[in-house]
């Protein structure tokens, strides 16, 4: 019996509902249909009039889940990709962000944004969004690399008073798979160290920490630890436990899927950088997705993100300097 | 008979580890000449050429157009005469010519071999500082960590690095830390430790030392006649002081574009204490007659063994004497002190045969070495030569010191 990422995050969704009258979700699809990637399969006929369509605008998705949100529910809502959060913007971050502390209301809602590329998915359907939303006080945004992260960090997510920004990853939705849901959770705001070494930090998130693994894998094969850590959460961010590493390590280099233009990797360079000058041995570097938008074509693609050979290249040139 | 000789990437400059080739002057099967260019190469800093260490035939290529090699690489084979290639100190067999090529790889495009492994002197009393460069750069982990210890890039001079251009890594130098912890380690004593911080600043500069052979007859028939005793570095010290009274030019410091010329004429003079250096200062050394330094001289030798000496009679002395002749020592090259461009040296005193010209015939004379320690961004050798001549000159009329 196993289960993967995906259906850990129907199980979590499912849970939710059946703990709490106060959740509802609300979505394009995601009743009878079951979602865009079955994310929310059965769940309108287990819980019925639980979870229910939208219609085809996030700006009135979101509106909506504040609205019952200051009313005292917990809404859970899905975008069908994250590449579409973007006409919801307005009511996220200058409504959902801002709401306690201009009202001193919470405002416990959960934006579930299927992330990262698949091949063959191009501009529109591929794109991470977490900088953006990392960006805005006010938000906490999740980007679970296992199973157990997805499916517990969202019942954490709906738990929790604020606006929480979900970033599920669409290539990790049927490849990612565990022998059980876990009974017991890292807190949110705690990042994991995934493989311990001693010559290099590689810090990642999301769908990234595995190609970091399977780099520090192939790299294992040169005589070289690579130390992975998994964010988890980037807001809050666990610099503590980056900063740790790079004690142990002396070098750093941090992957994302996103674009690196004052991304996640940046930030994480710049706390390291200004907080941790004195622990680093070589220069930090970071690789990201290429500075373009994303291509459709699978060739291309795949060279556009950070992969375990890239990660695997860059991550020698770290050890060089 | 002939046999093959690397190509090799020569040593180019200081901090040169490896050179892109810009243009090959030669094909394989051309007859070269002994010292022909046989490629163009560019460094960071210039364009080079590399040249054919004998004549012989070009038999094999491995260098490409526009690829870095590191400093060391075989960039091709030479047909050559064995006797020359003997004399070259070549005649090795020949390594592999597979494996050359591998070890010249470059930045290639075959991602999943470690690049650029650490470069290896292919050939014997070849000049390869592939780790020359040590502790030269720090990162700022290392930088850190050193200042935590309290130790110094000196410290670490015998300590070759394994990162790029030869560094040393914050992982080689931990495990250098625990290799020292296997030896019995003993606490340097504070005076050992500011001598070590003192000639550390000085060796900064580039220090040379000249030497005069010099009779001291005059002199020791003067000290046998003179109250109180003098020794021979209290001499010597003030006919230093005497010469540079005459021109202080060459103990000025050179600070900028501005050579400093001392204000007072204050000597320091060498005594030996436990585990370490003293250096007290004769003030004006050049306004007081021998006699009179004499007195103080005594007393502060004293003082100095005490390890008493008073603040007036130390530091900003303009130069020192130290009579490393005491130790039997005939030679030696002191080192100034930071703040000082001299360092007057005296050797000791050997009977030695003399040509005399009026007897024409040889005589005994008690000779020793006088010896100038300079910084020579401030003076050279021939003004160096000129105040240890002045100095070796007046040390012949003692009496009018």
């Amino acid at each position: 019996m196993s289960i993967t990422y995906l259906e850990a995050i129907r199980e979590a969704q499912a849970k939710a509902l059946a703990d709490d009258d106060r959740v509802f979700i609300y979505g394009q699809d995601v009743g009878a249909f079951g979602g865009a990637f079955k994310a929310t399969k059965n769940l309108a006929a287990q819980f019925p009039g639980r979870v229910f369509d939208a219609p085809i605008s996030e700006d009135a998705i979101v509106g909506a889940a504040i609205g019952a949100a200051i009313d005292g529910m917990r809404p859970i809502i899905e975008m069908q990709f994250a590449d579409f959060s973007t006409p919801g913007l307005n009511q996220i971050l200058n409504h959902a962000a801002t709401l306690y502390w201009r009202t001193r209301v919470p405002c416990p809602i959960t934006v579930r944004l299927p992330s990262g590329g698949t091949s063959g998915s191009g501009p529109f359907h591929s794109q991470s969004m977490e900088a953006i939303y990392a960006h805005y006080p006010g938000l906490i945004v999740m980007t679970p690399a296992t199973v157990e992260d997805a499916y517990s960090m969202l019942l954490e997510a709906v738990s929790i008073d604020d606006p929480v920004i979900f970033c599920e990853h669409k290539y990790l939705y049927y490849h990612l798979k565990a022998a059980a849901l876990p009974t017991e959770a890292m807190p949110v705001g705690k990042a994991r160290v995934a493989r311990a070494g001693r010559d290099l930090t590689i810090v990642a998130y999301s769908a990234m920490v595995h190609e970091a693994l399977a780099a520090a894998e192939e790299l294992a094969t040169e005589g070289v630890e690579i130390e992975v850590v998994d964010l988890r959460s980037i807001k809050p961010l666990d610099t503590d436990t980056v900063m740790a590493s790079v004690a142990r390590t002396g070098r750093l280099l941090c992957v994302g899927e996103a674009w690196p233009w004052g991304g996640v990797t940046s930030e994480v360079l710049a706390r390291v950088a200004t907080e941790g000058f004195n622990l680093l041995d070589a220069p930090p570097q970071r690789l990201n997705a290429k500075d373009t938008p994303i291509p459709y074509h699978p060739d291309l693609w795949s060279v556009h993100r950070p992969t375990a050979r890239s990660i695997a290249a860059a991550a020698r040139n770290v050890l060089r300097s | 008979m002939t046999t093959r000789i690397p190509i090799i990437m020569p040593q180019l400059g200081e901090s040169i580890a490896e050179a892109t080739i810009i243009n090959l002057l030669i094909s394989v099967g051309d007859q070269v000449g002994a010292d022909q260019d046989v490629m163009e190469v560019e460094t960071n800093k210039a364009t080079m050429n590399v040249s054919s260490p004998c004549p012989g035939k070009v038999q094999q290529l491995l260098a490409n157009l526009n690829e870095s090699y590191p400093v060391g690489a075989v960039l091709g084979y030479l047909e050559v005469n064995v006797e020359d290639a003997r004399r070259l100190g070549l005649e090795r067999p020949a390594p592999d010519p597979n494996a050359a090529s591998h070890a010249g790889d470059g930045n290639g495009e075959k991602g999943h071999e470690p690049e650029r492994k650490t470069v290896q002197p292919t050939i014997r009393s070849l000049p390869v500082p592939a780790h020359a460069a040590g502790a030269s750069y720090m990162s700022p982990r290392m930088k850190a960590r050193m200042a935590e210890l309290g130790l110094h890039a000196a410290d670490l001079s015998g300590l070759p690095g394994s990162g790029a251009a030869g560094r040393v890594t914050i992982q080689d130098f931990e495990k250098f830390l625990a290799r020292l912890e296997q030896h019995k380690l003993t606490d340097a004593s504070s005076m050992r430790v500011a001598v070590a911080d003192a000639m550390r600043r000085s060796w900064t500069r580039p220090l040379a030392t000249v030497a005069l052979p010099c009779s001291f007859d005059n002199m020791l028939a003067h000290r046998k006649v003179t109250q109180p005793k003098m020794g021979p570095a209290l001499y010597a010290l003030r006919a230093l002081a005497v010469a540079l009274s005459e021109n202080s030019a060459p103990a000025g410091r050179l600070i900028g574009s501005k050579i400093v010329h001392p204000a007072s004429i204050d000597v320091g003079f060498a005594v030996e204490a436990a585990d370490g250096v003293l250096v007290p200062v004769l003030r004006n050394a050049d306004a007081r007659p021998l006699r009179e330094l004499a007195v103080r001289y005594n007393e502060l030798v004293e003082l100095a063994r005490q390890r008493r000496l008073p603040k007036d009679a130390t530091g900003g002395s303009i130069a020192t004497v130290t009579n490393f002749g005491t130790f039997g020592l005939t030679w030696a090259t002191p080192i100034p002190l930071p703040e000082q461009t001299l360092v007057l040296g005296l050797g000791a005193g050997r009977k030695v045969p003399f040509w005399d010209e009026k007897r024409t015939q040889f005589v005994p004379i008690m000779e020793a070495n006088l010896t100038l320690s300079f910084d020579h961004r401030v003076l050279d050798g021939g003004a160096a030569g000129r105040l240890v001549g002045r100095v070796a000159e007046l040390l012949q009329t003692p009496e009018k010191l």
